[in-house]
């Protein structure tokens, strides 16, 4: 089977990765904002007797790179080994993306265009002239709606057309006087270059030596006379009495506009769109901030809401029939009694519970996933840059900050975005602070236990209280520690979209199951440590007494001033160092040791079976209930006292409200968990930065949680 | 008149453009050069950053950059 590499390329937010799913199947991230592709990603499939094979690259401006993920772009385009260029092009914004495909015509390689978000364009009345754009241009051109998988099947056969005839593009003219010069140019190269291939004298590397590109230069491994290129930019500059960069993209631009006059013509009129009206109250001097706190409050309400009668379902399921069921086959198989309780008490307890949390976890998910395709984002950098740039970083900052509202680790990734170095690391060191959903499981159970009336703001106070204690020592920290300048901040800013339902629920998916893969592999292996510590030595009479019992009493003075000093929450908080939803599995672990054993119920499957079955109506019901309660439409009937019991329970003999809310506190600001360490490692080559994070965010959750503590002491809570 | 100037739902030519040579290289390749017609759709609730239209799509920056993109006044 013949392989043929496409290598894809655009500017930023044009549909790439999009299209590339809608071809492949393949589940790359996308998002309706410009940077969501941060580095080179492939997929595969066959096309009749050929394997295409698609590199995602992430999206450029320009060949000259202004970050690290456009350098990546750059790089892969001039070095990387590959058939044929697939460029995507925005279809509403032609003259910007011609800029670029003029760019991409200079490398001299096999090259199609995918007209992408071609819906669009016709929505706005916008006619595209495609065969004359093929013709000026040297090159085919599909038309193509990614989101609805419309013009795939032509765009494969042109990319294996032009892959296999090797059709280049046009050589365009650049004025007789740049053309002469790069004629000049590439004569002196090959001189004094006589080893290297043809692809090294191809318009693009002439133009970046003229353009002074040294990185570039360097990474080809050109040698080339200063002297002579001196000399040539010289000549540009008195003749056309503008510098070699502004000349060289007046001369590129010029082309596209006098592309695009020919090809594409819009109507007369120009209707209102919606993204203007929307942008209306969005980013209204007035309303704009104070609409992004409402819809944050509404939308966690929502989240939990609906979220959590689920929860309880699941937990019920699974510490009723589940453990049920399970202890019964242990005997029937008649294992030993440490596996038995190795099963029971660790495995299920410790990560049923965690799994338990997986519709309040996914709902928060759909949320961000939601964020992340309707083109809020860039509002919200838009909104945030002039509050961010006090503490040296700048509006782009805050989009990995709200990526971390999902999970911290794709934020360290997505912060490439900055150019500035101290920027970055600043910013990902601030992203910890960003409430992730490994951190719902505690604040779900303590809400539930202690606030229920008042879910919806408590949860909305903890995410606030992060972004502000993120904001707070970022300002900190900028004078102190990282005394960087904010880089600029120049953002295209793309309309409002709505994602398919199809991308929304790929997308909720695979950040849901991040959480159920770490479930199932990291969590199960802490809870069998925690189960092993609680047990040693073996089978203590009081649990306190076992090594972990032991470990947790020896650091819990530390959280005494804090309100909860006793020994079980500081081993909690101990196991969940290492990943946070540990926090309530060993909670669960001890409570479930210190309860009292009963003897299991009758065993009758197919009663148990209708009971999860009624169960589940119920929550449904309450969950649809609740949705109305938020807006005020119906109100919840608080059902008598209720009589918590199990985890619940244990919590209220434990806490006073106060505590609770100082813990879960705690909970949100300290240690950020260690596969955030190896991200930061992954991208910042040490391990110095999550040092310091440990540190410093433990401190700072220390105090942060005493002054809640101590304060509301004062007030007489 | 420098662009910074302006204030919102004005229409300008861009003159000229100044500046450090890598936001200036960005700010180019952006689209924003001598002859372009720019329109300042928004200005952010805290008073910077700045929305403009140019080319037809909307782009933000800083009145910090603005202040080195020299316009003038359409209409
Ligand atoms: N209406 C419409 N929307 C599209 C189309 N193609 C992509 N989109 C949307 O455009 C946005 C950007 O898509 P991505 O695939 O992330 O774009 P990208 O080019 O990979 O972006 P970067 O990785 O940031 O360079 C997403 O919200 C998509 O849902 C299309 O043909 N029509
Ligand atoms: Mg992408």
């Amino acid at each position: 089977m013949k392989e043929i590499r496409i290598v894809v390329a655009g500017n930023p937010n044009t549909g790439k990765s999009t299209l590339i799913n809608a071809i492949s199947g393949a589940k790359l991230q996308v998002g309706n904002w410009p940077g969501v592709t941060v580095e080179k990603k492939e997929a595969e499939l066959t096309f009749f007797d050929y394997k295409l094979k698609f590199i995602d690259l992430p999206g450029a401006y320009s060949l000259s790179p202004f970050s690290i993920e456009e350098k990546i772009a750059r790089d892969f385009l001039f070095t990387g080994a590959y058939d044929v260029i697939l460029c995507v092009v925005d279809s509403t914004n032609l003259e910007r993306n011609l800029y670029f495909v003029i760019q991409l015509m200079e490398l001299g390689k096999p090259l199609v265009l995918a007209l992408n978000m071609f819906d669009e364009a016709k929505k706005l009345g916008y006619k595209i002239d495609v065969k004359l754009l093929e013709g000026l241009l040297g090159v085919r051109a599909v038309t193509t709606v990614a989101t609805k998988g419309e013009g795939i099947d032509e765009l494969k056969r042109a990319l294996v057309e032009v892959a296999e005839r090797k059709i280049l593009p046009k050589r365009l003219s650049y004025g007789e006087d740049l053309d002469f010069i790069l004629e000049r140019l590439r004569v002196k190269l090959r001189e004094m270059n006589p080893e290297l291939g043809k692809e090294f004298h191809q318009i693009g590397v002439l133009l970046k030596i003229l353009e002074g590109d040294r990185e570039l230069i360097e990474l080809l491994k050109i040698k080339v006379s200063e002297e002579e290129i001196r000399e040539l930019t010289e000549h540009i500059e008195k003749v056309h009495g503008e510098d070699i960069e502004t000349f060289l993209a007046d001369v590129r631009y010029g082309l596209a506009s006098g592309v695009v006059k020919q090809v594409l013509s819009k109507p007369e009129i120009r209707k209102i769109t919606l993204t203007e009206r929307l942008d209306r109250v969005f980013l209204n001097r007035y309303l704009g901030i104070p609409v992004f706190l409402l819809l944050m409050w509404i939308l966690f309400k929502l989240a939990f809401d609906i979220a959590n009668p689920y929860v309880d379902f699941v937990d019920e399921t699974i510490s009723g029939p589940v453990a049920k069921w399970s202890g019964a086959l242990l005997e029937v198989v008649s294992a030993p009694s440490w596996l038995s309780s190795l099963i029971l008490d660790g495995v299920i307890t410790g990560v049923g519970i965690v799994l338990s949390f997986l519709p309040v976890i996914g709902m928060v998910m759909l949320l961000v996933t939601l964020l992340e395709s309707s083109g809020y984002m860039a509002r919200a950098a838009f909104l945030m840059d002039r509050i961010m740039r006090t503490f040296g970083v700048q509006g782009k900052s805050f989009i990995p900050m709200l990526l971390g509202f999902g999970c911290n680790v794709p934020s360290v990734y997505a912060s490439r975005v900055l150019t500035e170095e101290k920027e970055r690391r600043l910013t990902i060191f601030l992203v910890p602070f960003m409430s992730c959903g490994a951190r719902l499981p505690v604040y779900v159970v303590f809400i539930s236990a202690f606030f229920p009336e008042r879910s919806g703001t408590v949860l909305f106070f903890l995410y606030v209280l992060g972004i502000l204690v993120a904001i707070s020592v970022g300002i900190i920290f900028h004078r102190l520690f990282y005394k960087g300048v904010s880089s600029p901040f120049i953002m295209e800013l793309p309309p409002y979209r709505f994602p398919t339902l199809r991308d929304l629920w790929v997308h909720t998916w695979m950040k849901l199951r991040h959480f159920v893969i770490k479930a199932g592999t990291w969590i199960l292996a802490i809870n069998i440590v925690i189960w092993v510590l609680l047990n040693l030595p073996w089978k203590p009479e009081n649990p306190q007494e076992s090594l972990l019992g032991k470990i947790g009493s020896a650091i819990s003075p530390i959280f005494k001033p804090l309100g909860f000093g006793d020994w079980a929450s500081a081993s909690s908080l101990l196991a969940g160092s290492l990943a946070k939803e540990v926090v309530v599995s060993t909670m669960a672990q001890i409570y479930e040791a210190e309860r009292p054993k009963e003897e299991n119920g009758e065993i009758n499957f197919l009663e148990d079976l209708k009971d999860i079955v009624i169960n589940f109506g119920a929550k449904t019901k309450e969950a649809v209930v609740n949705v109305f309660s938020t807006f005020g439409i119906a109100t919840l009937e608080p059902e008598g006292p209720e009589e918590a019991e199990g985890l619940l329970g244990r919590l209220q003999g434990h806490f006073t409200p106060l505590s609770a809310l100082s813990f879960m506190v705690f909970v949100l600001l300290y240690w950020p968990c260690f596969v955030y360490g190896i991200a930061t490692k992954a991208e910042l080559g040490s391990f110095k930065l999550y040092g310091q994070a440990i540190l410093l965010h433990t401190a700072i959750a220390w105090i942060v949680s005493f002054l809640i503590y101590q304060l509301g002491r004062l007030l007489g809570f | 008149m420098k662009l910074a100037e302006l204030n919102s739902g004005a229409k300008a030519r861009i003159v000229s453009i100044r500046g450090k040579s890598g936001i200036k290289k960005r700010l180019q390749d952006m689209g924003i050069l001598p002859g372009e017609e720019i329109v300042v759709q928004k200005v952010a609730p805290l008073g910077d950053p700045i929305e403009v239209i140019v080319r037809g799509y909307s782009l933000s920056l800083r009145k910090g950059e603005a202040e080195d993109i020299e316009v003038e006044v359409l209409e």
